[in-house]
């Protein structure tokens, strides 16, 4: 309808300028054909122009739409997910908090993905307005120095407020929780009782409204939540050898 | 209806024109644009490598790392998305399909992107970034592509991968048209910006074609002028020429704009040239001056240059403006024109003396007849008869001596040297009457009947009484010769108002045919005259009469019902209060007191001396008479004379020189004799010292007044 009025409007300038604007017929001719230049004879177009075309926009299509579906599908598919405790796992060595619900992320300091969970992260924190405790574990192996740990990601973990950022050496707290894939979170409430479990990213590294993020903060302000679990999209937090072909972001 | 047809068809070629470069501007902006949006493909491209290696180089499980694939689709998808779109601005530049596979592409790099950066917020504004430099192609369909990909994304996204777009795992299909309001929001306003550059586009296209048309029209009028025209730079040279131009000095139009117009203008042209060109930065509207040029096969031509300067808006000469027309033609053709004339004038010339000299010739036998004849009228002692016969034979002399005047008073008016000698009042009345007496034997003899009614008023005129008689004698003479025996002439004056006299001479003759009337006062031109003896006259009477008639102020005009129906001939003349002593001067001799001279005669025409000599003794005057100037002078140094009466043509000199030295030496006053009666005739015997010219044949009456009027106190 929209496009049926702006037609009707170019008819009625070509009417006032006396120009002759291209019929619908004529430009999808145009389109398809021969608009190399409006004076051009189609019958002079070369014939291999025409085929190339024809087969490199075939080629396109099926590439680009490949493409996109296999990025999708990276996108969309989420990490591992571990035997993740129903309480608080005793041999952790986090202090738990008794008065209010506990946060525990599980993070690699190097994966890109992982940027988006950190800052929905600070997000939930804002928005829990200091009921909550929250700690991020980098994944540290025990060989690596202090360059492993100096990374952007632990940096903007630890700018938030109320965020106690912590190193999991060789990821043995990450067993504990049952994570695998980094961005994992995990809420306890006070009496250790696990709340929730799992991303607070939409897709693999897209910051943005989520559903972990809506359910975190409801249970955190008291409220009832549809959601106690989702999937998680991170790097991997183990190594090859341990995890096998679903080590990395890519599944 | 032919020129509607015309201004039909110059319309339409008009709005065609307009359409072609509306066409032509479109097509170059989306040309543009492809070109814009190639490298703008290129650089996103480069530009998501770059930000996929910045942002999510490598990805990690545990202590190992690999390539992101974030790098890889930057890579190969980013590829795929951007070199087709690229190919075609090269191969389709400025289609449609290209407009819409870039926009298409467009739209899906932003999607890229938009993964490539995790989703930020600040990357989706390349979604509506790159609509805004879609509507720079100023087609708004290609925003209804761009806008279906997003739309499409969305939709599809929802339906397949809800969690990457909404974050829940089913999400209403409402969501992805919300999603796209907002790009369609911003596609509103792009679209009327898109609808307003075309309407734009397509005035100027349309102000283009009427400035092309115009610049078109002043070319061809420029280059198809009937004369030649240039523009001339400051500097002298040539800068535009058209065809007339190059034909008419011989150059090519390229050899032309090499020269300066120095160059080929004629030598002795050249100084007024430049100054002229100098005078037109000085402040000279225009000039214009025939030159010569040289042609290039050194032909010289005339031409009329016309030139002025053409300024800028800030009034500061910028060219001149030249417009050049061959006259080389009208110059030999003026110059063929005045060798003419100069032949027409010898040869008039030579008329005017032939027939100064054959009037001289003719009359000079006149003068003794005439001569003899009056003083033998006058004889009291002979016969009745033959005093009628010797008047006839009188008349008949001053006949001839009139058709000789006339041929003379012809070349006057032909010149305008037909003068007047105003005396004073002069009866018309008096003037009639007198013609009628001259001419009723003629009415007589035919028989006819001729009636005066002088009845006007008011009858006295200022003008030349024998001038004036001349006139009526023509037209009574000419009712007499075109009435037939028995016929009927009226003569009438009345006063129609004070002032004014008007005379007809009305017959009842031949009449005149509606055709020749407005030709019969030319000279030579004369009425129906068969039936009319060969010599009945020359047709000179009514031209003579004409003139006199205007040089007094007065109209003569002719009328006639047609041929058989006879004429009118009407004088109008503006009258004078009367002079009672003199008007009748000149047609009635004064009577004579007798006067006695002492008169030196000189003449070699034996006859015309003793018939003049035996008149002046028989009227009592001593009388010496001399035939060659020699004997003239030996007279006058012996003897005692009051006038001297010469004839001009003498055998061993002339009476004008003669008169100089008779005047110089012994005071002598003069009257000259001639048979030549032309106007410079009179001038040159005025400035010997003439007191009067008198015309051969001389009428002895006309010699005894002028004796009488120059006579020397007692």
């Amino acid at each position: 309808m929209v496009i049926a009025a702006l037609a009707r409007r170019q008819k009625r300038t070509a009417q006032l300028l006396k120009v002759r604007f291209y019929s619908a017929a004529k430009w999808n001719a145009a389109c398809c054909l021969n608009q190399a230049a409006p004076r051009t004879n189609p019958l002079q177009t070369p014939r291999k122009n025409l085929l190339a075309t024809a087969l490199l926009g075939i080629a396109w299509t099926v590439s680009v739409a490949l493409g996109l579906r296999i990025l999708f599908n990276y996108e969309t598919t989420p990490g591992q997910i571990g035997a993740v405790p129903p309480a608080w796992p005793s041999a952790s060595k986090i202090g738990r908090s008794n008065d209010r619900p506990t946060l525990v992320m599980l993070a690699h300091p190097r994966c890109p993905c992982t940027r988006a969970s950190i800052s929905e992260l600070a997000k939930i924190m804002a928005r829990a307005q200091g009921r909550m405790d929250a700690y991020v574990l980098f994944f540290k192996p025990r060989q690596s120095g202090a360059a492993w740990e100096d990374s952007a990601l632990r940096g903007s973990a630890a700018a938030i407020p109320g965020v106690k950022v912590l190193s999991d050496v060789d990821g043995v707290e990450a067993r504990r929780f049952g994570a695998e894939t980094s961005g994992h979170t995990l809420l306890f409430d006070r009496d250790g009782g696990l709340l929730f479990s799992g991303g607070i990213t939409q897709s693999r590294g897209h910051a943005g409204e989520n559903a972990g993020e809506r359910a975190i903060v409801s249970m955190v302000n008291n409220q009832p939540s549809a959601r106690a679990s989702t999937f998680v999209f991170g790097c991997s937090l183990g190594n090859r050898s341990q995890l096998g072909d679903k080590a990395r972001c890519l599944k | 209806m032919l020129e509607i047809e015309d201004k039909r068809a110059q319309s339409s070629a008009g709005a065609d024109r307009a359409d072609e470069l509306f066409q032509q501007h479109r097509q170059e902006i989306y040309r543009k644009t492809d070109q814009l949006f190639a490298r703008l493909m290129l650089f996103q491209w480069v530009a998501a490598i770059v930000m996929a290696f910045v942002i999510s180089p490598r990805t990690w499980a545990g202590q190992s790392s690999n390539i992101h694939f974030h790098v890889w689709a930057a890579i190969f998808l980013g590829g795929a998305i951007s070199i087709f779109p690229i190919w075609m601005t090269r191969i389709w530049p400025g289609t449609a399909l290209t407009r819409h596979i870039v926009a298409v592409a467009q739209m899906l790099m932003s999607v890229l992107l938009i993964d490539l950066t995790g989703g930020r917020i600040e990357t989706h504004f390349h979604v509506f970034g790159s609509l805004v430099i879609l509507s720079f192609y100023r087609d708004w369909r290609v925003l209804i592509s761009a806008t279906i990909v997003v739309y499409l994304d969305h939709f599809l996204r929802g339906i397949y991968w809800p969690y990457s777009v909404y974050g829940v795992l089913a999400a209403s299909p409402w969501r992805s048209i919300e999603h796209a309001g907002w790009v369609i929001f911003e596609d509103v306003f792009l679209v009327i910006s898109c609808l307003r550059s075309v309407r734009e586009m397509c005035f100027i296209a349309h102000r283009t074609a009427a400035l092309e048309a115009s610049e078109q029209n002043f070319r061809q009028i420029f280059e198809e002028a009937p004369i030649g025209m240039a523009v001339v730079g400051l500097d002298d040279r040539y800068m535009q020429v058209n065809a007339r131009l190059c034909d008419m000095v011989g150059y090519s139009e390229q050899e032309l704009t090499t020269r300066t117009t120095s160059e080929i203008t004629h030598g002795d042209d050249l100084e007024e040239s430049k100054q002229l060109t100098r005078g037109l930065l000085n402040g000279t509207a225009r000039y214009c001056v025939e030159k010569r040029y040289v042609r290039k096969d050194s032909e010289v031509i005339w031409a009329t240059r016309t030139a002025c300067v053409i300024r800028d808006e800030s009034g500061n000469p910028r060219h001149y403006l030249v417009m050049v027309e061959d006259i080389t033609q009208r110059k030999h053709i003026a110059a063929a024109l005045e060798q003419a004339k100069d032949e027409a004038e010898r040869a008039n010339r030579a008329k005017d003396k032939f027939l100064a000299a054959l009037s001289h010739e003719l009359r000079t036998p006149l003068t003794p007849v005439l001569m003899c004849a009056a003083a033998l009228e006058q004889e009291p002692a002979i016969e009745p008869e033959l005093r009628q016969q010797l008047g006839m034979m009188r008349r008949n002399v001053e006949l001839e001596a009139r058709l000789i005047d006339d041929l003379l008073d012809l070349t006057k008016v032909s010149h305008g040297k037909l003068q007047l000698l105003v005396s004073g009042p002069v009866d018309v009345h008096s003037l009639l009457i007198h013609t009628e007496q001259i001419v009723r034997s003629d009415a007589r003899s035919k028989p006819l009947r001729l009636d005066l009614a002088l009845t006007a008023d008011e009858y006295h005129v200022a003008g030349d009484a024998a001038r004036l008689n001349q006139v009526f004698w023509n037209l009574l003479k000419n009712a007499i010769k075109f009435t037939p025996s028995g016929g009927k002439i009226a003569v009438r004056t009345i006063n129609p108002a004070p002032g004014k006299l008007v005379l007809t001479v009305n017959d009842n003759g031949i009449g005149i045919d509606r055709q020749i009337l407005p030709f019969i006062f030319r000279a030579f031109e004369q009425g129906d005259t068969r039936g009319l003896q060969p010599s009945s006259g020359l047709g000179l009477g009514l031209s003579i009469s004409k003139a006199i008639v205007e040089l007094h102020g007065g109209i003569i005009s002719a009328e006639s019902a047609g041929p058989g129906l006879g004429a009118v001939f009407t004088i109008e003349l503006s009258t004078v209060s009367p002079f009672p002593s003199a008007q009748l001067l000149a047609v009635q001799p004064e009577q004579s007191q007798n006067k006695l001279y002492r008169l030196l005669l000189v003449e070699d025409n034996e006859p015309t001396l003793a018939v003049l000599t035996s008149l002046l003794r028989r009227q009592g005057h001593e009388v010496l008479t001399a035939t060659t100037v020699k004997s003239a002078l030996i007279l006058a140094s012996d003897h005692t004379f009051d006038f001297v009466i010469s004839d001009l043509g003498l055998p061993d000199g002339n009476g004008i020189d003669l008169m100089l030295q008779l005047s110089n030496d012994y005071g002598l006053r003069g009257i000259a004799l001639s048979g030549y009666g032309m106007a410079e005739d009179l001038a040159k015997t005025e400035q010997a010292g003439f007191l009067a010219h008198l015309v051969k044949p001389i009428n002895f009456e006309q010699l005894h007044r002028v004796l009488e009027h120059f006579a020397p106190a007692a």
